[in-house]
């Protein structure tokens, strides 16, 4: 089988780590290669170097088997090679053809009087969008502003971009972590289509499940290094992920049933706007009782991240009640929400969770630094604010050179360990975890899901609100789903599948398969 | 892996080395500038060098020029520590002048030791509500703070124009010029020269024997705190040394503020506010590291989002964050009338204001830092006046340096490149980023 692109030998060390370690990568033409690995394992600093974003300290990179140099974005561009962000870089007030011609604009000479002008060639991108739309059936309308489209049409104009520049290797970021079940297997349709028609795909990923569906190559890496190619045929989950993490991992959590008590928060017709001024919970009303974990699914960007703010304090509701223990704490600051007992694992760690620029020890102390021991009066004790980082960093196995390490140099799963460190360690009634294992590794997610599960036993309530189906059915015992801004069903655990969640997920919604709680 | 505090090699270099070499290069541009103007650089500098430190009473003169650049410094510092931009510093250290020379010319009864206290509070409480004014008005409307400093650095400004102008209130009637009445003895902060007299009393030898005594009493039991476990020994020992340092005043004072140099020649202009500058860099140090004050300061300016998160409330640190740094401001303006002009002349302050903003860049707005790159723009601005005469370069010329040295500051990138010093976090790409959460 020919090689569209090989990898020999690449090292890139950044200082204080060896990013890559003699990374050996081969594609296969026409074949998707899933490239399976922790955060902080070196898939994206490969990716990166492929892409001509860094260059290798040492390693050759070759492209249908002549050796290139990659110094920037557009030698890869230039030599067929496409990325697909996690973040898509599209225009949202321009159409599809007009985000097609950004940096490649196509233009036609002024005719007459305009002789001495060029204009952008619209027509003439639009037909090549609508063919190239067509050839691999990827059902997309060049004339529509981006905006106006959903999210998994969008990342189809994130292929289609890549194509129009005549791409035959796709590099996809973690696709799928922005789209609903149903979306994913059209996309891995589309995968198909593209594979079968010759281009070959690097798809990156930590899901498992996905692997399975799609790839035809697996190559796996841990700690900068590749330790292992395989296929789905010989691999298992389980296989796969020791793999990845270096040990045994139990993939499923281990959790009794629930013994649920008392009503700890209780939502009342919440209704909360966003940014723009618009609706984005509608009549949201629903209870979380002690001891137990109510899970809201939903595909992101209806409406959780409005309603977990609007729950914390820090976005104002516009009607409704929020009841905290029967004490209403609708309009209260976020400081006083906190000390009614609410811990909250933000969904942004980077850009919520965490002072990037501060040592682990002073992140720790984040919400409670005005309080004994770790402050009298206005002046603070570092003797207590170490004393108490020290304890949580080995209590929660943070892996850090030491507790006066930068947070924003951890890796994603260690600043998520801080963050769930610091607000599981202090007193509270409710966790409200939003995210809480968004883009961390297999070993993370396993250690994160335990301590909820056992907060859980412990009697705490816990508000859990994931778009990872998995997550949901997991370590919900009953699931809540949002859609638009509402909550269109709450399902116990024992009648939910991946398959009702998901239709509720996407707004179907059937009387047999909803309860309402 | 062993654990190590901040403090690295790297550290260094990010925050020394660069500074420094910033302001080399600055001055081999700077170089070429006088050149190009006919001028000769190593006479010009040699001039600068000799008017800034060897020539008699020029190393004193550039630690008067030093200290309104160490407040107004830190005012600009402790700002940006909380993501604000202070550009009113200026202003506010006008509204500190004329407050703190309104309270020094009035009340000429009062003592001493309520009178200079009462003169340096009203310069800080008009320099903190002044900006203060700035900090609301972010916090409760969004009123970018480098629009309505500007603003109010103009409202200051003529302001004190107006109050001490030709037909101003606060003009002094008897004086040709437009400038307010000199201000009470009850209200001056000495002068060096002006020490041995005043210690000549005994009741103020033992009040500063006092007030000594106690700061090295506490200062040495925070330093045993981690050496000596016993608490009673420790009391002990700081008591001991503190009571030797506060007699060893009492009788040594009038005799070291007789010994010559600055505390004798009478036409030195060296005054206390040198010293409390200093102070306050400590004071300000341990306000930003040390207090929640400080802390909730500096998460709102390093990550306002995660502030809020901890519910810490945006609003109110802007309003506090500009307030210090306004008081500072105030405190610098008190400071320069009391214990330099002894009065207010119209329009002299001659844009220290702004400045600091370069002075506290240079120092990466580090407290201690402050006092290095405010003392080297005192000897800059000190050193200009020879310069001028031995060179016949004009003393602007100064400014140019000095913008040069802010200009290689603010783009760190030539320096590193000029140097070949590697940026520490490996190589930094920013990539536009989408608009999907």
């Amino acid at each position: 089988m020919p090689l569209s692109l090989e990898a020999k030998g690449i090292t890139k060390a950044f200082p204080g780590v060896l990013a890559n370690d003699h990374v050996d990568f081969q594609l296969e033409k026409g074949k998707i290669h899933a490239l399976l690995g922790e955060n902080g394992a070196g898939k994206t600093t490969l990716m990166n170097i492929l892409y001509g974003l860094y260059r290798p300290d040492e390693g050759q990179i070759f492209v249908d088997g002549t050796s290139v140099r990659l110094n920037s974005p557009n030698d890869a561009i230039k030599l067929g090679i496409g990325m697909v962000h996690q973040h898509f870089m599209l225009v949202p007030v321009m159409t599809v053809a007009e985000n097609m011609m950004l940096g490649t604009e196509s233009v036609k000479k002024g005719t007459g009087w305009w002789g001495p002008l060029s204009f952008l060639d619209r027509r003439r991108v639009e037909k090549d969008t609508r063919h190239l739309s067509e050839k691999y059936n990827l059902n997309v309308d060049p004339t529509i502003p981006v905006h106006m489209l959903p999210v998994g049409v969008q990342q189809r104009v994130e292929i289609l971009k890549a194509l129009y520049r005549k791409a035959d290797i796709l590099i996809l970021d973690e696709p799928t972590a922005v789209l609903t079940p149903q979306e994913a297997e059209e996309l891995f349709v589309i995968m198909r289509s593209l594979r079968d028609q010759g281009v070959s795909i690097i798809f990156i990923t930590h899901k498992l499940k996905e692997v399975f569906a799609v790839a035809d190559r697996i190559t796996v890496m841990r700690a900068g290094k590749v330790v292992g190619h395989t296929t789905p045929a010989e691999a298992t989950e389980s296989l796969l992920a020791s793999m990845m993490v270096g040990r045994e991992v139990l993939l499923t959590v281990k959790k009794g049933p629930a013994h649920p008590t008392e009503t700890v928060l209780d939502v009342q017709d919440l209704q909360v706007k966003d940014e723009r001024g618009l609706l984005a919970v509608r009549n949201a009303t629903f209870q979380v009782r002690q001891g137990e974990v109510l899970g809201i699914a939903g595909v992101q960007g209806n409406g959780q991240t409005e309603l977990v703010e609007a729950l914390t304090g820090l976005r104002k509701p516009e009607a409704g009640h929020v009841l905290m223990a029967g004490n209403d704490i609708t309009n209260d600051s976020p400081r006083k929400i906190l000390e009614t007992g609410v811990s909250h694992i933000p969904e942004d760690r980077r850009k919520r969770g965490l002072v990037l620029s501060y040592s682990i020890a002073d992140n720790m102390v984040l919400c409670t630094y005005y309080k004994p021991p770790f402050a009298r009066g206005v002046i603070m004790f570092q003797e207590a604010i170490n004393a108490q980082a020290k304890r949580l960093v080995k209590e929660f196995d943070v892996r850090a050179p030491s507790i006066y390490t930068q947070a924003g140099t951890l890796s994603g799963g260690n600043q998520q360990k801080v963050i769930v460190a610091r607000e599981l360690s202090r007193p509270y009634n409710l966790l409200v975890a939003a995210q809480p294992t968004r883009g961390l590794d297999v070993g993370s997610i396993e250690f994160i899901h335990k301590r909820v599960i056992e907060q859980r036993d412990a009697g705490h309530a816990v508000l859990l609100v994931s778009a990872e189906l998995d997550e949901i059915l997991s370590l919900s015992d009953r699931v809540a789903v949002m859609y638009k801004g509402e909550i269109i069903g709450v399902v116990p655990i024992e009648e939910a599948t991946r398959e009702n969640i998901g239709l509720l997920m996407a707004g179907i919604t059937t009387e047999k398969e909803v309860t309402h709680a | 892996m062993p654990e190590k505090q901040g403090w690295a090699w790297g550290d260094w270099l990010e925050n020394v080395a660069v500074p420094i070499l910033a302001v080399i290069t600055a001055l081999l541009v700077g170089a070429v500038v006088i050149w190009s103007v006919g001028g000769n650089p190593l006479v010009a500098y040699k001039g600068m060098l000799d008017g800034a430190f060897l020539k008699k009473r020029a190393f004193t003169e550039t630690l008067v020029a030093t200290t309104p650049y160490i407040f107004l410094g830190l005012a600009v510092a402790f700002g940006f520590k909380c993501g604000l931009f202070n550009i009113g510093a200026e202003g506010q250290f006008y509204m500190g002048e004329l407050a703190a020379v309104w309270v020094a010319y009035n009340f000429q009864t009062w003592p001493a030791y309520i009178h200079l206290p009462a003169a340096m509070l009203a310069g800080i409480i008009a320099g903190a509500f002044w900006s203060a004014i700035a900090g609301y008005l972010r916090g409760a409307f969004g009123a970018h703070e480098v629009i309505t400093t500007i603003m109010l650095n103009y409202i200051a400004i003529y302001l004190a124009a107006f109050l001490v102008g030709m037909k101003g209130p606060m003009r002094d009637p008897r004086a040709s010029v437009p400038q307010t009445r000199p201000i009470a003895n009850s209200a001056i902060l000495p002068r060096l020269n002006e020490l041995p007299a005043i210690m000549q009393h005994p009741a103020v030898r033992v009040g500063w024997a006092i007030v000594f005594a106690v700061s090295v009493y506490f200062l040495l039991k925070w330093w045993f705190a981690k050496r000596v476990t016993s608490i009673r020994r420790k009391q002990a020992y700081s008591g001991i040394i503190a009571l030797l340092v506060g007699v060893a005043l009492f009788i040594g004072l009038a005799h070291l503020t007789a010994l010559g140099g600055p505390f004798t020649d009478p036409a030195d202009r060296l005054h206390l506010g040198f010293f409390l500058a200093l102070l306050t860099s400590v004071f300000v140090w341990w306000l930003l590291n040390k207090t929640t004050i400080g802390f909730e300061v500096r998460t709102v300016g390093a990550n306002p989002d995660a502030a809020e998160y901890a519910g810490i409330s945006i609003i109110r640190n802007f309003v506090i964050a500009m307030g210090i740094s306004g008081a500072l401001s105030g405190l610098a303006g008190a400071v320069e009338v009391l214990g330099l002009q002894r009065m207010l002349k119209s329009f002299f302050s001659a844009g220290y204001g702004f400045d600091s903003i370069a002075v506290a860049l240079l120092a990466k707005n580090d407290p201690f830092g402050i006092i290095a790159s405010g003392f080297l723009f005192g000897a800059m601005r000190n050193g200009a006046d020879l310069m001028e005469l031995r060179s016949g370069v004009s003393k602007y010329v100064i400014g140019v340096v000095q913008a040069l040295v802010l200009l290689f500051v603010a783009a760190p990138v030539i320096i590193r490149w000029l140097y070949r010093i590697k940026e520490r976090r490996g190589e930094k790409i920013v990539i536009t980023r989408g608009w999907g959460k």
